[in-house]
Parts: structure tokens; sequence; C-alpha cells
């Protein structure tokens, strides 16, 4: 890896005093929303119901992005989702956090060498905590959900703030991977992209077996 | 028909020339073919209580230099399961379109066009169906190389990411140098 370029989850951020009393607050009802595109929706239900209990934190499932606080990104991110969740994500109304959960938002995970599956998920967008484990047990996510409100609180927990500060790079890659226009390795060329029809082809493959005898 | 002896007995009356049917495990048997006669041999199993298409699938033999399209069908009466399988040449793949028979081939046709550039002509609908605005190779097959792809799509160096602000460079120590 290249030594001049920094991976973007600086804590670069502070917030103020008053900021400071709101975020005794904010930490203290957070609603989720997850978005569910990977396998790491199935360690959700065990934490929210009985045994481990999410409410008890304040912490709740929310139907919508513009009522929600905290967006879970629960596994492997394709490109074609990635819109999706930045859609989402934009939607969203400031305080709001956004939680990678398992290896693939931090590496891509078993998918790293994948054509159709994002590496990096901190450069398109600000991620506020990361949880690793190929998928993490309840305990790890309470654990980062714990750590997750001391953050806020302390006022380090700032990706929203970031986003808006960082706009135009945030941007800029989401662009590079969404828009793209060329080829990467190989140029595709359609040897059928004037649609000929079944008898053209059949009167074709005639000619070309006789030419062999 | 009553059972599947009658059925490989009159199978074997009619297509003897043009197919072969062998049997692959217990409950499972192939016939091998070709382009011309596929759908004419999908049809008459059709009508003969195989008239369950689970799946079409694709395999790139990329040292034959072939594709092999392989139909699945099941029979309800006979409780057994039959793969059809065509080889195709792969520099301009081709196979006539089963939508006719079934209508949900035609999706299966769509993805394999999209993943392996297979043309189906008769097809009404071949446009990309999962990725998402890609101008590469198909991306299974073969001579496809997913991780080179992977490393200049997906990461820091393959993008040219820079870092959102410029850092304080420190000078470079050179006392070392003046020393000797």
């Amino acid at each position: 890896m290249n030594k001049n370029v920094y991976m973007t989850n600086l804590r670069d951020e502070r917030q103020n005093a008053w900021e400071g009393i709101l975020n005794y607050f904010r930490k203290r009802s957070m609603w989720m929303l997850y978005y569910c595109t990977g396998c790491g929706a199935v360690e959700l239900p065990p934490t929210m119901t009985t045994r481990f209990d999410m409410e008890r934190f304040g912490m709740g499932p929310m139907a919508t992005p513009r009522q929600a606080d905290l967006l879970l990104i629960t596994g492997y991110l394709s490109v074609k989702t990635l819109k999706r969740v930045i859609r989402s994500y934009e939607q969203m109304q400031d305080p709001k956090y956004l939680v990678g959960f398992g290896s693939c938002p931090i590496n891509g995970g078993i998918y790293w060498d994948t054509y159709p599956v994002i590496n990096h998920l901190e450069m398109f967008l600000p991620v506020d905590m990361s949880i690793a484990g190929c998928m993490p047990r309840p305990q790890a996510i309470l654990d980062s959900f714990e750590k997750l409100r001391d953050e806020i609180q302390e006022g380090k927990a700032v990706g929203y703030k970031r986003y808006e500060k960082h706009y135009d790079w945030y941007k800029a890659n989401q662009d590079k991977v969404l828009n793209r226009e060329e080829a990467i390795l190989q140029p595709w060329e359609d040897p059928f992209a004037d649609k000929p029809t079944l008898e053209a082809l059949q009167a074709e493959d005639k000619i070309e077996k006789g030419k062999d005898k | 028909m009553k059972n599947f002896n009658e059925f490989i007995q009159k199978f074997n009356s009619f297509y003897q020339n043009k197919a072969g049917l062998t049997r692959k495990y217990k409950q499972q048997y192939q016939i091998v073919t070709g382009r011309d006669e596929l759908l004419g041999i999908l049809n008459w199993c059709k009508q003969n209580s195989f008239y369950h298409l689970a799946n079409i699938t694709c395999v790139d033999w990329i040292e034959d230099e072939e594709f092999e399209l392989v139909y699945n069908l099941w029979s309800y009466e006979f409780k057994v399961g039959c793969l059809f399988k065509i080889r195709i040449p792969r520099a301009k793949p081709w196979a006539p379109t089963a939508f006719e028979l079934w209508g949900q081939a035609q999706v299966y046709e769509q993805e394999i066009h999209e993943f392996f550039g297979v043309y189906f002509p008769g097809n009404p609908d071949l446009s990309s169906l999962f990725l998402h605005n890609w101008h590469d190779l198909p991306p299974l097959r073969k001579d496809f190389d997913p991780l080179e792809y992977s490393r200049q799509a997906y990461t820091v160096e393959g993008l040219g990411v820079k870092p959102e602000y410029e850092p304080e460079v420190e000078p470079e120590d050179n006392s070392e140098g003046r020393k000797s």
C-alpha cells in the first residue's frame, strides 16, 4: 500500500460544548435502519430480542431512512447496492451514524477478489464504527454499540460532518465506481451487436460446415 | 407413457442417431445432442411428461473452445431428472431460444447472455440484469480475471484515491548523511 494514501476514517472533527449536551440525549435514543444486503442480518434478531435485548440501550428498529439515526451495513456491498446505500444515507437527517458489520465493508472479506463487490466502504461513505468478524456475534455487536455511545458522547463519531466537509472527495470516489464509462481490463466487443435472426445464423452455420468438408 | 423404460425405448427409436441418452445417477439421466436438434427434442420431451424446466446453465470449456449449455428438466410422473447438454463454439456462441416452450427460460437466457455472452436469437429481452454499468468481458468466462479486475476497480491504488486532505509532511532527516 502506498504510504501517502491515508484511509479516510480519521476523526478530524470535534464538537462544541452545546453539542456535548445534545450528544448526551442523542446517544440514549438511536433508531436503526439496517440495510440487509449480506449475511449479517441474521445476527440482529438475537441482538434485538429477549436474550441480549438491545432496547435497554434505547435502540430500536425504524422503517424509513428519514427517521433513522443509525445505518447498519450488514454484509458485503455490490456496486448495485452501493448506489442504494448512498441514497439511503443521504436521505437520513443529521446527526447520523454508519456502522459496518463484519469484514466485508472493511476490506471486502471473502469477496475481496470478486468482480461486483466493493472492497473498502470507507472510500465511499464515512464509517463511524466497524465491527470485525465474519459474522460478529451479538456480544460483539452490543460491545460496538457501547463504544459508539461513548464516541457519540465524546464527540468523536462525526462521520456526517466529515461527509459534508469532504463531499467532493466522496462524490468523486463514488462516481469512479458507479459512473464508469470505459472497460478496465479488456473491452467487450459483442459479436452479435447487430442482432441477426435465427435463420441468418443457421444459414451461416451451414456454410461454415460445408467449408470444413 | 406408463413408466420410464417405455420413454427410453421411444426416445431411442426416434432419436437414436441424433442424441445419446445415458444414465448418470440413480434418478438422473443425461441427453447429449447438437444445437440443430435441441428444440425438437426439448419439445418432444416436454410433451412426454418432462414439462418442468428447472434451470439453464452454461459451462465454459476453454480448452475445447466450447460452451456447454445444460437444461435441467424434471418429470413429476417418472420422478426422474434429465440433463440436456449441447456444445456450441466459443468464438461466436449462439443457441435457439427455449422461450417459446417455457416462459421462464427467458430470464435464464438473459442471465447467460450477460455472464457468458451467448446470444439467443428470438429472446425478447437480453438486456443487462445484474451487473451495473459493465463494459468488460462477460465476467464468468474463464479468460476473465476477477482478481485483477477487483484490484483495478475497487482498491485504493486501482482507483487512484488521494487523501481527503494533504497531511503535513515532516522534512526528511539528513543528519546521518552529514556526519559521514
